[in-house]
């Protein structure tokens, strides 16, 4: 885990409540209202994505909410921004290649 | 230098726009629909702005502004239709 617990001007991390996500199979421990790339790179996941043509990983660019670089599968949806997507506990995030594909639950086709 | 990537979401090199630029491309839209850089998923809200000045360095006019997607923000329509719902 690798977070500031104290900072200088925002002083201690407050408790917070703790969820679970899955992120590629893994279970990784998030904090209930931070954002998923934080919880990524909190545990040392740089690679969000891998691109259309070069097949190059990508990480966080902006970090907030523009460039699209940190685009995700979430819960079955593809190109979610996880900078700006809060956790949920439960949630499903897997790394994206290319342009992502949707997966369509039986609930969407009736 | 000219394998820089400018355009992050369609992968566009700066050799690839400038070679656009030399072949007639002198707006941002000529650009876009020469190499599609600014076409992916951000809008051109990464590379416009770089385009807009290579247009401008390598013509020597200020190139007419192009269009894009508003709003600065994307968000999801599902957002709108929770607060028409409300």
């Amino acid at each position: 885990m690798n977070r500031i617990m104290e900072h200088p001007i925002l002083g201690k991390m407050e408790d917070k409540k703790e969820v679970a996500i899955w992120v590629d199979g893994k279970i990784l421990k998030a904090y209930e209202g931070e954002m998923i790339a934080a919880t990524l790179l909190a545990n040392g996941i740089k690679v969000c994505r891998y691109t259309r043509k070069r097949k190059e990983p990508r990480g966080v660019f902006c970090a907030i909410g523009r460039c699209t670089d940190c685009v995700m599968v979430v819960d079955g949806i593809p190109n979610v921004r996880t900078c700006i997507t809060p956790v949920r506990d439960g949630m499903k995030i897997e790394t994206q290649k290319g342009l992502g594909s949707w997966e369509r639950s039986e609930k969407d086709d009736e | 230098m000219e394998d820089i990537i400018i355009c992050r979401c369609e992968e566009i090199t700066q050799r690839e726009i400038e070679e656009a630029i030399e072949d007639g491309a002198n707006t941002f839209n000529e650009v876009k629909r020469f190499t599609r850089c600014g076409m992916g998923l951000c809008q051109g809200r990464t590379c416009r702005v770089r385009i807009e000045k290579m247009i401008q360095e390598i013509t020597k006019n200020l190139p007419r502004q192009g269009t894009y997607r508003q709003p600065v923000r994307p968000v999801n329509l599902g957002i709108e239709g929770d607060l028409l719902n409300e």
